[in-house]
């Protein structure tokens, strides 16, 4: 059983990320599972997506995972990822965007939010409790700045979690999930982000 | 056939294409909306052949419009989430009476947290008020059959059948078999048949009530319907269970993940779980006790996990006491599951844990050395509620009523009168969601339309206030324009903010009466809300543009200062049915740290850095609101020597 959760902010484009995992699963002949957070949360809102990958043929049963069990996390945002961070397997492999989106309520108080201080904070928190997990900050920014299209997160953030090898999907498969459940006009702007994502790591 | 991807909904929607729907009626609500839009989708791709598809005005035009479909022998299909259940609940408890002649199935979507409701109400509760039969899936595929066989049972019987999903069944997506075309199946020939039967009437409601009474028991027993409650037993040697896990809806998903993961832990540290027996029950009303009878036999104690209210313990205990059965029942009413909220694997294997853990002593000492692995986060993190969007046109509602409210305020402190105070009634929908800071103009909500009347009963108590009620457009057709003539045949003083963004926004942009959209693809003339308001004699109607912070300030003074019923039309469309204008943005050098763009208005494309704004280009619309408010006017287009950036 493979599971992991994408973890983001609503509109980031967490629900087309699921999909290009589970089709990507699909086409390997596993059963899969997932599950979305869909309804007031996607209103910038935090917000995860689920997905059950059943590897060895075995039957998914529920579509949330459980905390402790995500060979892999995605997360879209810094505190996204300490958010979600009580979902990662002990070996598991976590892998954050590196952009703060703050939330209002963070622009209201009187303590800013910065990226920076949040992924110190989860740094330490896996040396300390978790010291097999692995973990991997994506400098995203220049790579959406190139293909012109901050939607290309997904890809991105997918293309760099599957280059680390630990999930039993590559990145031609992931390719060809673009290719199968992307808007055909976005398809190469997409394909050009992943390669990009792949060169950088 | 073809396989594909589907989430639950969208599976829900094929399944009942394919039993021949040929009227599917609904309003949108989460987590049900996917249903109609998937049915409107095949429509339009010219694979589901002679249905008829509709967003009707509100749940009970809704059910309405599929009970007349049924009389006349077509299948149809009513869809709407918990709480629009009530608002068909009249059209439902007697249509019960009446009774369906084409298979008529409610498709209602709970939501167990809640994640997006005002209630944690539950559907089979109410199933069994309205005294309809309820089926209650564990999985999309459990779901699938069950829309399917939910028109056979509705025909057998002639009663309406309730197929009721939760969120996390509506939303996940798994790989379906699903026809590649479908059609309606025609309704009979002979059409409508005149008959005393469909006219509901106190004495043949009498006969009608025996009718249901003998039918109930019947559905209890029939294998169609108590198919869909599953036993499993998992043996120990040889011995045979005397506890049973009873587990309903999407909890038995997750009472087989978290009983998979303790008997793999357990066979690890060499420990083993008692035999137990474990029950899938997915008919729950009428409740199959005949077969929960024999399955309980020689059981001792049952546990009971299901979602929102205790539905089957209470069952369970029913018939524990009507036919004097030995078992013990343990779940929300003693504690021993949670009483509200989504349940989850881990929630049931810890509930799980202290169930066996009095089984033995060995087992017991076991279940307490068990630790739960889960990595904490200690450092601080800041909090991500809801929000509205960037650009969103309601944002400058709020803050030009918020702002008039001040003017007339200080208009009236400076005559020596006293200040100005006001009571903002909220509604349903994506502008629940000006009730955060800083906007905070939301002080009520309570249903669909609610604002619009409970502003008038305000007003009759506290006269010396002002009362203000907003409603987006698409609860204003669904349930506002009875409480607008109350205001105008009463007499009430309150003044109507109706936020027109041509869409059903919070649900997913479905379109509705305003908009002359409709989902079989033709385009009528748009309902026009002034025309409406005229019609119902509220005699000051404004219409402004949100984003013209002048001159919606000056909109909201004049109708707050009218006596009686008046109204501003906020229009505007959502940024999400329209294209994005370009980011503007914050000159970091003249900008001076004050943050009132961030506390007047706070759009989410607003950062603080610590010592200036900031704006995210990645999610500015250019929508303009922020310019005015920026008392140093250093926000403005990149480029044009205002916002430019360093
Ligand atoms: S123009 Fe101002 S208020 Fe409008 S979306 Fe951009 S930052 Fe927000
Ligand atoms: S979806 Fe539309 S109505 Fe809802 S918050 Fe966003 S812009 Fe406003």
């Amino acid at each position: 059983m493979i599971d992991i959760l994408l973890a983001g902010v609503g509109g980031q484009g967490t629900v087309l990320a699921a999909k290009l995992l589970a089709s990507a699963a699909a086409s390997k002949g596993w059963k899969v599972r997932t599950a979305e957070t869909i309804g007031m949360a996607q209103r910038g809102g935090s917000v995860t997506s689920h997905v059950r990958m059943g590897c060895q043929g075995e039957a998914v049963f529920a579509p949330l995972l459980t905390p402790g069990t995500a060979d892999l996390i995605v997360a879209f945002e810094p505190a996204e990822a300490a958010r979600a961070l009580p979902y990662l397997a002990p070996d598991g492999l976590l892998v954050t965007a590196s952009s703060a989106l703050q939330p209002v309520t963070a622009a209201l108080s009187a303590q800013p939010y910065t990226a920076i201080a949040v992924l110190d904070d989860v740094r330490a928190a896996l040396a300390s409790q978790a010291p097999e997990a692995a973990f991997l900050v994506v400098e995203e920014a220049p790579i959406l700045e190139k293909v012109g299209a901050s939607r290309a997160l997904n890809v991105v953030l997918l293309a760099s979690a599957l280059a680390q090898g630990r999930v039993p999907i590559s990145i031609e498969e992931l390719k060809e999930a673009v290719s199968a459940c992307v808007k055909p006009r976005f398809v190469a702007m997409n394909l050009e982000a992943i390669d990009l994502a792949c060169v950088s790591e | 056939m073809a396989q594909r991807l589907l989430m639950g909904n969208e599976a829900f929607a094929h399944g009942a294409l394919e039993a021949g729907v040929r009227v599917v009626a609904g309003y949108p609500g989460t987590p049900s909306s996917e249903l109609i839009e998937t049915v409107a989708k095949l429509h339009g791709e010219g694979s589901a052949h002679g249905v008829h598809v509709e967003w009707s005005t509100n749940e009970k035009a809704a059910l309405e419009v599929a009970a007349g479909a049924s009389m006349a022998g077509a299948r149809v299909l009513f869809t709407c989430k918990q709480v629009g259940l009530n608002v068909a609940s009249d059209a439902l408890l007697s249509l019960a009476y009446v009774g369906a002649r084409g298979g008529c199935v409610l498709f209602v979507a709970d939501d167990p947290g809640p994640i997006s409701s005002q209630t944690e109400q539950d559907t089979r509760r109410f199933a069994a008020f309205a005294k309809v039969p309820v089926l209650d899936p564990s999985t999309p595929e459990e779901g699938f059959a069950m829309m399917k066989e939910a028109f056979e049972l509705s025909e057998r019987y002639g009663t309406p059948v309730i197929v009721r999903p939760t969120t996390r069944i509506c939303h996940a997506s798994t790989f379906f078999d699903v026809a590649e075309e479908t059609h309606a199946r025609p309704a009979p020939a002979e059409g409508f048949e005149k008959d005393p039967r469909w006219v509901i009437f106190p004495k043949r409601s009498f006969e009608a009530h025996g009718e249901i009474n003998e039918r109930l028991p019947r559905i209890a027993s029939d294998p169609t319907f108590t198919r869909f409650t599953v036993v499993e037993e998992v043996p120990g040697e040889g011995e045979r269970p005397t506890v049973a896990i009873v587990a309903c809806g999407v909890s038995a998903a997750y009472g087989r993940e978290a009983l998979a993961a303790l008997q793999r832990r357990a066979a690890e540290e060499g420990m083993e779980l008692p035999p137990y027996r474990f029950i899938a029950v997915g008919s729950p009303y009428p409740f199959p006790a005949d077969l929960m009878e024999q399955e309980l036999e020689g059981i001792e104690r049952v546990i009971v996990f299901e979602e929102l209210d205790p539905v089957v313990e209470e069952e369970l205990l029913k018939l524990a006491g009507a036919r004097h059965l030995p078992y013990a029942v343990l779940g929300k009413l003693t504690g021993d599951a949670p009483d509200r909220g989504e349940n989850a694997s881990d929630v049931i294997r810890e509930c799980l844990l202290r169930f066996f853990a009095t089984e033995s002593p060995d087992l017991a000492s076991w279940a307490a050395a068990l630790q739960p692995e889960t990595l904490r986060f200690e450092g601080p993190l800041p909090v991500r509620p809801p929000v509205l969007c960037a650009g969103c046109p309601h944002r400058g509602s709020f803050y030009a009523v918020k702002r008039a409210l001040k003017e007339l305020s200080k208009q009236a402190e400076r005559a020596g009168e006293p200040a100005v105070q006001a009571v903002l009634c909220g509604d349903i929908g994506c502008y629940t969601l000006g009730n955060a800071a800083p906007l905070d103009a939301v002080d009520t909500c309570l249903c669909m339309g609610a604002g619009i009347t409970m502003a008038q009963g305000l007003a009759v108590v506290e006269p010396q206030k002002k009362h203000v009620a907003f409603v987006g457009d698409s609860t204003f057709f669904a349930s506002a324009l009875t409480g607008i003539a109350n205001a105008v045949y009463n007499g009430h003083d309150v003044t109507f903010a109706i936020l027109d963004n041509a869409t059903t926004a919070m649900t997913g942009s479905q379109p509705h009466p305003g908009t002359g959209l409709t989902l079989m693809g033709e385009r009528r003339a748009p309902i026009v809300i002034e025309g409406v308001l005229e019609a119902l004699g509220v005699e000051r109607i404004r219409i402004v543009d949100p984003l013209d912070t002048d001159a919606s300030i000056e909109a909201a003074r004049d109708c707050l200062a009218f006596a009686g019923p008046a109204a501003i039309i906020f229009r505007s469309p959502c940024i999400q049915i329209v294209a994005p204008e370009e980011p503007l943005s914050i000159d970091p050098v003249t900008c001076t740290g004050c943050k009132r763009c961030i506390t007047q208005i706070g759009c989410p494309a607003i950062g603080f850095d610590g010592t200036v704004a900031f704006i995210d280009a990645s999610l500015c619309v250019g929508c303009g609101l922020c310019v005015p408010v920026c008392p140093f006017g250093v926000i403005g287009a990149v480029g044009d020597g205002k916002g430019e950036s360093a």
